[in-house]
């Protein structure tokens, strides 16, 4: 052991994968382990390989070429990555850990696919009619109770059927007509997969706030998927061509803003310009698109959000972590439940780690999924909220479905829902004195 | 030497690792193993020979008798932030305790808490907020860094110039030592009998064994705060500001120093405290104790700011601002990797009156060897930490790093100074231990560590130079003048 640092190869190993197009941000980690105690999967699996500091070790690894791109162990440790991004907010040095993750996967899985059941998913994504048959499979499972049947059974099969019941809307629904006068600008909605197939009255109720402050609302027909699972997977091919049909779609619509109410999702637009970055063309049209995303929240708060009728209940928050760690954004959310009167928001420890949902991860690697899930249920249950609120697909049923299994009375619901039944529950009260 | 257990006994001893505390606890491969190859120091790198987390004290103990029993070298680990290559195993197994993470009991009315060795330093301290207690030593890496590190290095942090090290704050250790036998040192009442052994223990480095348990002392909340940023045009005039400081008799919780470099990378970082982008210096200056005479105090430290040339001097008004102006401060080692993609980071001490000269003679050093020192540092206590930005791939500028670096530590010590405020001796400062120590005084810390670890297997080739325990035991007339 020579008692001196000593100088390095410069040589890539692997030129002309995506990797190797990611040195600059791997050269910006120091080692300083600052990232730790930020990682979900350091914290629940005891190995540096599976923190944010040992994934970039084995990335430099992969780059210079002293492992080789099929390592068993490297891809392991890459594949138990949740990819929340938690290690990112607390990186002094920068390091774009989102970025570097999504070129490891998409140079990895040129080597070895993902898993079939992975693969699945994003054919399936991709594919408007399949996409639209799956979800409509969903609400048949759901509508005929077969979910809540099935999400008895044990293993993945029950909790996907958990997951699938959770997206029962928790809040009960009562028509109202939003007045407003549109001079904050015109917004439209990215529909979203999930949130359109499973989550559909918290889409019009997304709408519906929007109206409410100040925006009017415009339609965006021939939007897709927005990718983000693609990327995360690594199939950037696929999420690439998702991303330019979005970026041509979005231009069309002209809208001031593109109101996001999945935090996965605005995380994956605010990004396009960097998904798009191999053309130049499409880098700039997708810089313009991505500088109008906006997650709900943002233009909620923006505007104030104007506040409603009471609503008598107790609700704690958990931050989605590609809106708390990738876009940063912390205090939106709670101004939306801070102007809802009587609604009493109690603090969530814990709220800024991730709940182990992670796009297809909670499929992908059942068993880390749920050993981190477990301390954010501990958590919830630990406040006696009635309900917890969380503005991502994904987590929304996550902890719904951990809710669900363990019989627990909380529910999981969407910050906009909250609010549309504070502004629902006001135009009642003016109506029926 | 030991055996290299990489060389004969690695696949007996990994099953038989695993058989203790199971097998996804035993990382053999080279490929997992990677991971564990440096500290919070990566320029130096070297691979153990198999990795091993016990998740219990009693398999911490059944681990290390069974490394004992086949005379094998081991290395403990917490979180693996050193500064100093001390956490590198090469060849040996490294023994990570970073699972060992209970809190093992709080008492309010004592103000102690009993903790293990893999407790992280600010969870701690979080997990005493709740009794209006905190645990005093703060380490820039405190949000990582674990308290059995913390002991090992005898850390410090910016408020141990009023409060003092770890040292000061350790009351009683339960220790394994390397032979597997367990023993306690020092007493939760604080009251040492005969030799303070604890304070052997203390840092050395995981060259004397392992910390099972460690009660420490907690401390509560001053009643009154005040941090000042002032900022200043030139290194030179902060240096000096330091010294009037200190010279006027007031004992700030803590005065650190950033300079111009250091300040663009935090500002440029997501730990942004709003420090001025262009001062050249800038002081971070905290008091505390009675709410009574604070302002007062502030005031004169504000005055003596100016008169040594600040261009401004600004109090905190928020609890929320002052943790922001701290954040920025303890990121900033972090932030580094915004500069270069490579960094050497020195821990050299200087009398605190030196200070101007040694800055000026930093930057004579920097600017003969082409290197950017930064500067960010407990200036109060005249521990310096320049750290050296560049990139590894270039053997010409990592040649005139190293050039660099071994002249500002032969600067300092020839300032009167020492090699090491707080990140300890580890692997990194080797070399000027001959520089500092007669072969007397090397030779007694060699038989000290003959005490606690007759073998040598804990840590082996940490701290004293082989070189100088050989010469020791070769010369056994030496220990009559030995210790200096």
């Amino acid at each position: 052991m020579k008692p001196s640092p000593s100088a390095i190869p410069a040589a890539c190993a692997i030129p002309g994968t995506p990797l190797s197009n990611a040195s600059a941000g791997i050269d910006a980690c120091v080692h300083c382990g600052f990232c730790l105690q930020a990682c979900p999967t350091y914290i629940t699996l005891e190995d540096e390989n599976d923190s944010p500091r040992g994934r970039i070790v084995l990335m430099r690894a992969l780059v210079d070429g002293s492992l080789p791109l099929d390592d068993a162990d490297v891809r392991t440790h890459i594949d138990r990555c949740l990819g929340c991004r938690a290690c990112e907010t607390a990186c002094p040095s920068g390091v774009p850990y989102g970025q570097l993750l999504e070129a490891t996967r998409a140079t990895l899985t040129r080597m070895t696919p993902n898993p079939f059941l992975a693969r699945l998913v994003l054919f399936v994504f991709a594919r408007q009619v399949l996409l639209r048959l799956a979800m409509l499979g969903g609400r048949i499972t759901r509508a005929t109770r077969l979910s809540w049947l099935l999400s008895r059974l044990p293993g993945r099969a029950g909790f996907a059927m958990a997951m699938l019941e959770s997206t029962r809307s928790a809040m009960r629904r009562r028509h109202y007509t939003p007045t407003g006068d549109g001079a904050r600008g015109s917004a439209t909605l990215l529909t979203g997969c999930v949130m359109e197939g499973l989550f559909a009255n918290t889409n019009r109720a997304t709408e519906r706030t929007l109206v409410a402050n100040g925006y009017s609302v415009v339609e965006t027909p021939q939007q897709r998927c927005c990718g983000a699972l693609h990327a995360h997977a690594g199939d950037d091919d696929t999420a690439r061509m998702l991303g330019r049909a979005n970026v041509a779609a979005f231009e069309q619509s002209g809208a001031d803003f593109i109101a996001v109410n999945a935090a996965g999702c605005g995380a994956m637009m605010k990004e396009y310009a960097h998904l798009l970055s191999d053309d130049p063309t499409w880098r700039a049209r997708a810089a313009a698109v991505a500088s109008r995303v906006r997650d709900v929240s943002e233009l909620l708060a923006e505007a104030g959000p104007r506040s409603g009728g009471a609503l008598d209940t107790t609700v704690t928050y958990d931050a989605p972590c590609h809106l708390l760690h990738a876009q940063r954004i912390a205090s939106p959310p709670l101004r939306m439940l801070g102007a809802i009167p009587g609604l009493t928001v109690i603090p969530l420890d814990g709220s800024e780690h991730c709940c182990g949902s992670a796009g297809i991860y909670n499929l992908i690697e059942p068993d880390v999924s749920d050993r981190v899930l477990a301390p954010k249920l501990a958590n919830i249950a630990a406040t006696r909220a009635s309900l917890v609120a969380t503005g991502n697909p994904g987590c929304l049923m996550q902890i719904g479905a951990g809710l669900h299994q363990t019989g627990a009375r909380c529910r999981a619901v969407h910050p906009v829902d909250l609010l549309d039944a504070s502004y629902a529950a006001q135009a009642h009260a003016h109506r029926t004195p | 030497m030991p055996t290299d257990v990489a060389q004969h006994a690695a696949p007996d001893l990994a099953s038989r690792l695993a058989a203790l505390v199971g097998e996804r606890r035993v990382l053999a491969r080279p490929s997992e193993l990677r991971s564990y190859e440096s500290d919070g120091l990566p320029g130096y790198h070297a691979r153990p020979a198999l990795a091993v987390f016990p998740g219990t004290r009693d398999e911490t103990i059944a681990v290390v008798r069974l490394l004992a029993e086949l005379d094998a070298p081991f290395v403990a680990r917490g979180a693996g932030t050193g500064l100093s290559g001390g956490a590198l195993a090469e060849g040996s197994v490294l023994l990570g305790l970073h699972r060992l993470t209970r809190i093992l009991s709080i008492d309010a009315d004592d103000a102690r808490a009993v903790v293990e060795p893999g407790v992280v330093n600010a969870t701690l301290s979080r997990a005493a907020a709740a009794f209006g207690l905190h645990y005093a030593p703060d380490p820039s890496s405190q949000t990582a860094c674990t308290i059995g590190g913390n002991v090992a290095e005898n850390a410090g942090g910016p408020h141990c110039l009023k409060y003092g090290v770890t040292l000061n704050h350790v009351l009683a250790i339960t220790v394994l030592l390397p032979s597997g036998e367990v023993v306690t040192l020092g007493s939760a009442d604080g009251e040492r009998d005969g030799y303070d052994l604890l304070g052997a223990f203390i840092g050395s480095e995981g060259c004397f064994g392992v910390a099972l348990d460690v009660t420490v002392r907690l401390a509560r909340a001053p009643q009154a705060v005040r941090t000042l940023l002032a900022d200043f045009s030139s290194v030179n005039s902060a240096a000096h500001a330091v010294s009037s400081i200190i010279a006027s008799g007031i004992i700030p919780a803590a005065m650190e120093m950033m300079d111009g470099p250091t300040i663009q990378a935090v500002e440029a970082s997501i730990y942004a405290a709003g420090y001025p982008v262009d001062a050249a210096a800038i002081l971070l200056i905290e008091l505390d104790g009675a709410a009574a005479g604070i302002d007062d105090d502030a005031a004169r430290v504000d005055a003596f700011c100016r008169d040594a040339g600040a261009r401004g001097v600004r109090i905190a008004a928020a609890p929320a601002e002052r943790a922001r102006l701290w954040q920025g401060r303890k990121k900033a080692f972090g932030a580094m990797g915004r500069i270069a993609p490579n960094l050497v980071v020195q821990d050299a001490v200087v009398p605190r009156t030196k200070l101007p000269a040694i800055l000026a003679e930093i930057q004579r050093i920097a600017e003969l060897h082409r290197v950017l020192v930064c500067n960010v540092f407990h200036a109060g206590d005249g521990n310096l930490h320049p750290n050296i930005g560049y990139d590894a791939t270039s053997a010409d500028e990592t040649e005139r790093v190293h050039r660099a670096m071994a002249a500002i530590m032969q600067a300092c010590i020839d300032a009167g100074g020492t090699i090491t405020g707080e990140h300890g001796i580890g692997l990194d400062k080797l070399p000027y231990m001959d520089a500092l120590f007669t072969p007397a005084t090397l030779g007694a810390m060699c038989a000290l560590r003959e005490v606690f670890d007759p073998g040598r297997r804990s840590n082996p080739g940490k701290v004293v130079p082989v070189h100088s325990c050989r010469e020791w035991f070769a010369a056994p007339s030496a220990r009559a003048g030995g210790a200096s």
